[in-house]
C-alpha cells in the first residue's frame, strides 16, 4: 500500500500534526518548557499571562506553560497505558470468542451486557476507590473495564471472517486453530479495533484528567492537566488562566486523536 | 421482413475518475419479429450494458449515443413519458437475480397488478383474472394461493417465473433477458428456457437473451452475436457460428467448452483473461490473447464484415481461423 | 479397472445442520429442525482416478467434499483413509492426513488470506508441514509457481493483484505445496469465465498426470465433469443415486434423476436441440425429506414401492443406481 501525500485524508493529516507535536513535547518537555514545572516563585503568585509567563502563573507562582508542557509526558502516557492493556487483552479474547462461538459466545455476551449496564466512568471510579488512587491503579481499572469493548468489536469481525474460505483453507491445510485465529483471522479483523483504539486514546486522556481532577489519578504536585484544572477551580474568577490553558491542551490532544481515528477509518475503508 | 428492433452505432461510456471508459463501443444489430437473439460474452464484454442501454436504464454518469429503432421510433430520443409506456409495456426485461429484482415486502399479486395498471386499461376484476391467467401461463401451480404470497416464499426457479409473469403482463413484443437462468440449477434452467421458447411461440415475441453460457445459446437462440471488450466480434445464425466460427475469439470460446468424445484431452483454451474496462488493448482488443494475431491486429481495429452463411466477423484473419477449425489446439 | 483397495472410503455417512432452537423448544425439549445435507453416502475413491461428483444445489456435494478433508465431522458413518477412520486422528497424525488429502476452494476471492503475499502463503504451508528446510523454501516456491504456470514475480504480490483464474492457480499451488495424494476440488472453476475455465481444467489434467494425483472433482457442470472424470457419482438430496464409469453413466444413465439431469443440460450442439422439459417440479426441502425414495416427488416412473421404501445403492457392481426400478429390471 502506497499513499501519496495528496491522497491522505485531511483529518488524518491534521490529527497527525497535532499528535506528532504532542509526542515531541511529551518526550522532550524540558527543552520547550521555560521553567521548572514544580518550582515555586513567591514573587510571582497568580500573575496574568505576560511575556515572561505566556500562560501566567498559578497560586504557588509556578509557570502554567511549563506545567502544561510537562503534563504532556503524563497525559500521553495515560493515552498509551490507559488503552494498550484493554486493547491487547480485548483482541485476544475477542478473537478466541469469535472463533469458538457457541457457549463461549453466550457467556461473553452476558459479560458485555453486565459491563455496558454501568456508565463507564462510574465503573472505573468504583474500581479505583477500591484499589486506592494513583496512576497505576487507574490503568488497572481502565484495563478491567475497557477490554470488553475491544473484544466485542473483534469477536463480531472474526465471526464474519471465519465464514470465508481462507479460514477453512487454513484448517484444511492442517494448521492449528491458534494459527488460524491469530495468523489469519485476527489480521483481517483488526482494522475496526485499531480505529477504536485511537479514539479511545482521546477518551483515556479525558478520563485520566477527570480522575486527576477528582484526586483519583495523578497526584499533586505532578503536572497533569486534570490536576491543574482542579488546582485552578477556586480561582476561576481571579485566575482563569490556571484552568483554561490545561483545558485547551486536553481539547487539542483529544481532537488530534479523534481526527486520526476518523482519517484512519477512511483510509482503511477505501483500501478494501 | 423488417426488423422489430434496430440498434445502430450504440456506444455507452462511463465517467470514470475523470477519464471516460467505453463499455459498449459502436455496436449495431437487428432483432427480427419472433426471433431469439443471443448476446454472448464473458465478464466485462459489455453484453449486459448493451441491454440496459437499449432500455435507457443506465446510471446518470454514463453517456449513451447511437440509435435504437423500435417500430419506427428512436428510443434514444423519446421523452421520459413516452419511454415509460414502452418500458414494461411493449418491451419487458427480466434479470439474473429474481431474488433482488422483486420487491420483498409486497405480495406477488400486487407486483403483477402494478404492471397491469400501468400498461393496460383492465378493470380491477379484469386484472385479477389476468393475474391468474399469467400465473398459469408461466407454470406456477395453485395460482390463487400463490398470488397472495411474498417473494421469499418462492424458490429461485419460481421467482424467475414470477418475474416472467410480471414481464408478460402487458403482452410485450420484445423480451430482454439478462442471464435469466444463470442463478438456477440445471433442471430448473431447462424448465425456464423452454418456458421462454413456448411463450415466444405463443405470444409471437422477439427475445434478446444475454448469456455467457454457450449451451444456453445452442439450446435456445436462433441467431447470436458474440461480444468482446465492448464490441460485437462475430454474429450469425447459431448453427452456422457453432459449425464454423469466423473469429479467433469465438473459436477459442467454443473450444473452451468440453465436448463428448474428447474426454481428458486438453481443451482449446484462450490464454490470459478478458481485459477490464480501463485496460482495453489498442488495435483488435483480442490480440494479446490471440494465436492468429499479427502486427496489423496490434495496430488497427478490424470492422465487422459480412462473411458466408449469413455470418459476420470483425477479424483480419478469418480465413486462417476457419482453416484451423475447431479440432484440438 | 482392477479391484484395488480404495484410497478413501466413505461409509454410510450422514450430516445434518440443526437450526438453532428457540427458548420454548428448548424448554419443552423438542427436537429442533435440521437441514439434512447428507443422508447415508457410501462411496469409494480409487487411487489415481478422477471421481466426479455432480448434483444440483442442495444435493450435499460440497458437504461431502468438506467431510472428506474433515472440515466437517460427519454425524454417523465413517470416512476411511487407507485403514484409518479419519475421525480418530488428532495432533500430528491429523496434520499428516491434512497434508495427504488437500482441498481447493470455489471462491477465488475469499479462499486466499488478503493480507498475505503469495510467498507467505506458500512458505507457511511448507514450513508448518516441514516439507523443506528453510534454506530450500525459496527454490521450492519457484518450483510450485512454475508448476501452476504463474510467473516468478507472482510470489511477492498480494491476492488482490491477480485475476480469478490466477488466484485459483495460487490455491492449487498452496494445496500442492504439502505434496498431497488426493485433491478435493469443490467447484474449482465455476466462478471463472469460460475461456479461463478451460485453462484451469487443462492445468488440473496436466498436474494429475505429472504428480499421479487422485482427484475428487465436485461440480454442477455436467460437461466439465464428463470431460475430466474417470468415474462419476450423481447426488440428489444428500444421497448418491448413481455411480459408474463416466462413459457408461453418460451414455446409458440408470437412475431417472440422472436421465433427467443429463437431458436438462443444454447440448453444445444446436442441431440436437430439444423442446421437451427434462424434469418437472422442484427440489424438495432438505429440512423435510420425502418418505421413501427421495426423488419420488419428481420421478415420472415412480410406483407404489418408491413411496414406501428408500432404495439403497447396490453394494457391488461398476455401474449402479439406487432405484427400485433398475434393480428390479436387473433381477
Amino acid at each position: 500500500m502506497t499513499l501519496s501525500l495528496r491522497q491522505i485524508p485531511r483529518p488524518l493529516l491534521l490529527g497527525g500534526l497535532l499528535i506528532g507535536a504532542s509526542l515531541v513535547l511529551a518526550v522532550f518537555p524540558a527543552t520547550f518548557a521555560p521553567y521548572d514545572p514544580v518550582a515555586m516563585d513567591y514573587n510571582a503568585l497568580m500573575h496574568a499571562p505576560s511575556w515572561a509567563h505566556p500562560m501566567g502563573t498559578d497560586n504557588f507562582g509556578r509557570d502554567v506553560l511549563s506545567r502544561v508542557i510537562h503534563a504532556y509526558t503524563i497525559d500521553m502516557q495515560i493515552a498509551f497505558f490507559g488503552t494498550i492493556f484493554s486493547f491487547s487483552f480485548g483482541i485476544v479474547i475477542g478473537a478466541l470468542v469469535g472463533y469458538a462461538g457457541g457457549l463461549a459466545d453466550t457467556i461473553f455476551g452476558r459479560i458485555v451486557d453486565a459491563v455496558i449496564t454501568f456508565p463507564f466512568l462510574v465503573l472505573v471510579i468504583a474500581i479505583v476507590s477500591v484499589l486506592g488512587p494513583g496512576l497505576v491503579n487507574m490503568y488497572v481499572a481502565l484495563a478491567v473495564v475497557g477490554w470488553v469493548f475491544y473484544a466485542r468489536i473483534i469477536a463480531a469481525e472474526v465471526k464474519v471472517q471465519k465464514r470465508l474460505d481462507y479460514a477453512d483453507a487454513g484448517r484444511a491445510m492442517g494448521y492449528t486453530p491458534m494459527r488460524v485465529i491469530f495468523r489469519h483471522l485476527l489480521p483481517n479483523a483488526i482494522t475496526p479495533a485499531i480505529v477504536y483504539l485511537v479514539t479511545d486514546m482521546a477518551l483515556a486522556i479525558l478520563l485520566g484528567s477527570s480522575l486527576g481532577y477528582l484526586g483519583l489519578g495523578a497526584q499533586p504536585p505532578t503536572a497533569e492537566w486534570g490536576v491543574q484544572i482542579a488546582d485552578g477551580k477556586n480561582f476561576m474568577t481571579t485566575g482563569w488562566w490556571i484552568s483554561v490553558f490545561p483545558g485547551v491542551a486536553i481539547v487539542l490532544t483529544g481532537l488530534g486523536f479523534s481526527l486520526i481515528g476518523d482519517g484512519l477509518a477512511e483510509v482503511l475503508r477505501t483500501r478494501k | 421482413m423488417t426488423p422489430a428492433l434496430q440498434v445502430r452505432h450504440l456506444s455507452t461510456t462511463f465517467g470514470h475518475h475523470g477519464t471516460p471508459v467505453t463499455a459498449v463501443d459502436d455496436i449495431s444489430f437487428d432483432v427480427m419479429p419472433g426471433e431469439v437473439l443471443g448476446l454472448v460474452g464473458e465478464s466485462g464484454s459489455g453484453k449486459s450494458v448493451t441491454l440496459r442501454s437499449i432500455m435507457r436504464l443506465m446510471p446518470h454518469h454514463s453517456a449513451v449515443t447511437g440509435s435504437v429503432l423500435w417500430q419506427g421510433c428512436d428510443l434514444m430520443t423519446m421523452t421520459e413519458a413516452e419511454l415509460r409506456r414502452v418500458r414494461g409495456g411493449e418491451i419487458s426485461m427480466i434479470f439474473q437475480e429474481p431474488g433482488t429484482a422483486l420487491n420483498p415486502v409486497l405480495p406477488v399479486r400486487v407486483q403483477i397488478e402494478e404492471n397491469l395498471r400501468a400498461h393496460t386499461e383492465l378493470s380491477a376484476a379484469g386484472r385479477a383474472a389476468r393475474c391468474l391467467e399469467l400465473m398459469d401461463l408461466v407454470g406456477i401451480p395453485d395460482a390463487k394461493r400463490r398470488l397472495t404470497q411474498y417473494p421469499h416464499q418462492f424458490s429461485g426457479g419460481m421467482r424467475q417465473r414470477v418475474m416472467i409473469a410480471i414481464a408478460l403482463a402487458s403482452n410485450p413484443k420484445l423480451l430482454l433477458a439478462d442471464e435469466p437462468t444463470t442463478a438456477l440449477d440445471v433442471t430448473i434452467q431447462d424448465q425456464i428456457l423452454k418456458l421462454i421458447l413456448d411463450l415466444r411461440d405463443e405470444l409471437a415475441m422477439s427475445v434478446v437473451f444475454v448469456t455467457h453460457d454457450l449451451g444456453v445459446v445452442a439450446a435456445t437462440c436462433d441467431r447470436m452475436a458474440v461480444m468482446y471488450a465492448g464490441r460485437i466480434v462475430e454474429s450469425g445464425p447459431v448453427p452456422a457460428v457453432f459449425a464454423q466460427p469466423n473469429h479467433a475469439y469465438t473459436r477459442g470460446l467454443l473450444g473452451s467448452v468440453p465436448r463428448s468424445g474428447t474426454e481428458r484431452s486438453p481443451l482449446l483454451s484462450i490464454e490470459g483473461t478478458p481485459p477490464g474496462l480501463t485496460s482495453r488493448p489498442a488495435g483488435c482488443a483480442f490480440h494479446p490473447r490471440c494465436a492468429f494475431a499479427t502486427d496489423l491486429c496490434r495496430r488497427e481495429s478490424p470492422a465487422l464484415q459480412d462473411r458466408a452463411a449469413g455470418q459476420a466477423a470483425a477479424c483480419f484473419h478469418s480465413d486462417r481461423v476457419i482453416a484451423a477449425g475447431l479440432a484440438g489446439s | 479397472m482392477t479391484e484395488m483397495k480404495p484410497l478413501l472410503s466413505v461409509q454410510d455417512i450422514t450430516k445434518a445442520f440443526p437450526f438453532p432452537r428457540d427458548l420454548l423448544q428448548r424448554l419443552r425439549r423438542q427436537p429442533g429442525q435440521a437441514v439434512h445435507a447428507l443422508n447415508g453416502v457410501t462411496l469409494d475413491i480409487r487411487r489415481g482416478e478422477t471421481l466426479g461428483i455432480v448434483g444440483e444445489s442442495g444435493c450435499g456435494k460440497s458437504t461431502l467434499a468438506r467431510c472428506l478433508v474433515r472440515l466437517h465431522d460427519c454425524d454417523s458413518g465413517r470416512v476411511l483413509f487407507g485403514d484409518t477412520d479419519i475421525a480418530t486422528l488428532s495432533g500430528a497424525a491429523r496434520r499428516a492426513f491434512n497434508a495427504k488429502v488437500q482441498m481447493i476452494f470455489q471462491d477465488p476471492y475469499s479462499s486466499l488470506n488478503p493480507r498475505m503475499r503469495v510467498r507467505q502463503i506458500l512458505t507457511e504451508a511448507l514450513s508448518v508441514h516441514r516439507m523443506r528446510p528453510a534454506a530450500e523454501i525459496p527454490a521450492r516456491i519457484a518450483e510450485l509457481l512454475d508448476l501452476v504456470r504463474l510467473p516468478m514475480d507472482a510470489a511477492d504480490k498480494y491476492p488482490h493483484e491477480f485475476s480469478g483464474g490466477q488466484r485459483q492457480r495460487i490455491g492449487i499451488a498452496r494445496a500442492l505445496a504439502v505434496e498431497p495424494q488426493v485433491l478435493v476440488a469443490d467447484e474449482l472453476v465455476s466462478a471463472l469465465d469460460v475461456s479461463v475455465q478451460a485453462q484451469v481444467v487443462n492445468l488440473l489434467l496436466a498436474l494429475q498426470d505429472q504428480l499421479h494425483l487422485t482427484v475428487v472433482f465436485v461440480a454442477h457442470d455436467l460437461r466439465l465433469v464428463r470431460h475430466i472424470s474417470h468415474r462419476v457419482a450423481v447426488m440428489y438430496l444428500g444421497k448418491v443415486v448413481e455411480v459408474g464409469p463416466t462413459e457408461a453413466l453418460f451414455s446409458a444413465p440408470l437412475h431417472p434423476y440422472t436421465q433427467a439431469l443429463l437431458a436438462a443440460a443444454p447440448e453444445i450442439d444446436p442441431a440436437r436441440r430439444s423442446r421437451r422439459v427434462a424434469a418437472k417440479g422442484e427440489l424438495p426441502s432438505p429440512v423435510n425429506l420425502p418418505q421413501g425414495c427421495l426423488f419420488n416427488t419428481r420421478c415420472p416412473l415412480a410406483f407404489e414401492r418408491c413411496f414406501k421404501e428408500r432404495p439403497a445403492l447396490p453394494a457391488s457392481g461398476d455401474h449402479r443406481a439406487a432405484c427400485h426400478l433398475t434393480q428390479a429390471e436387473k433381477e
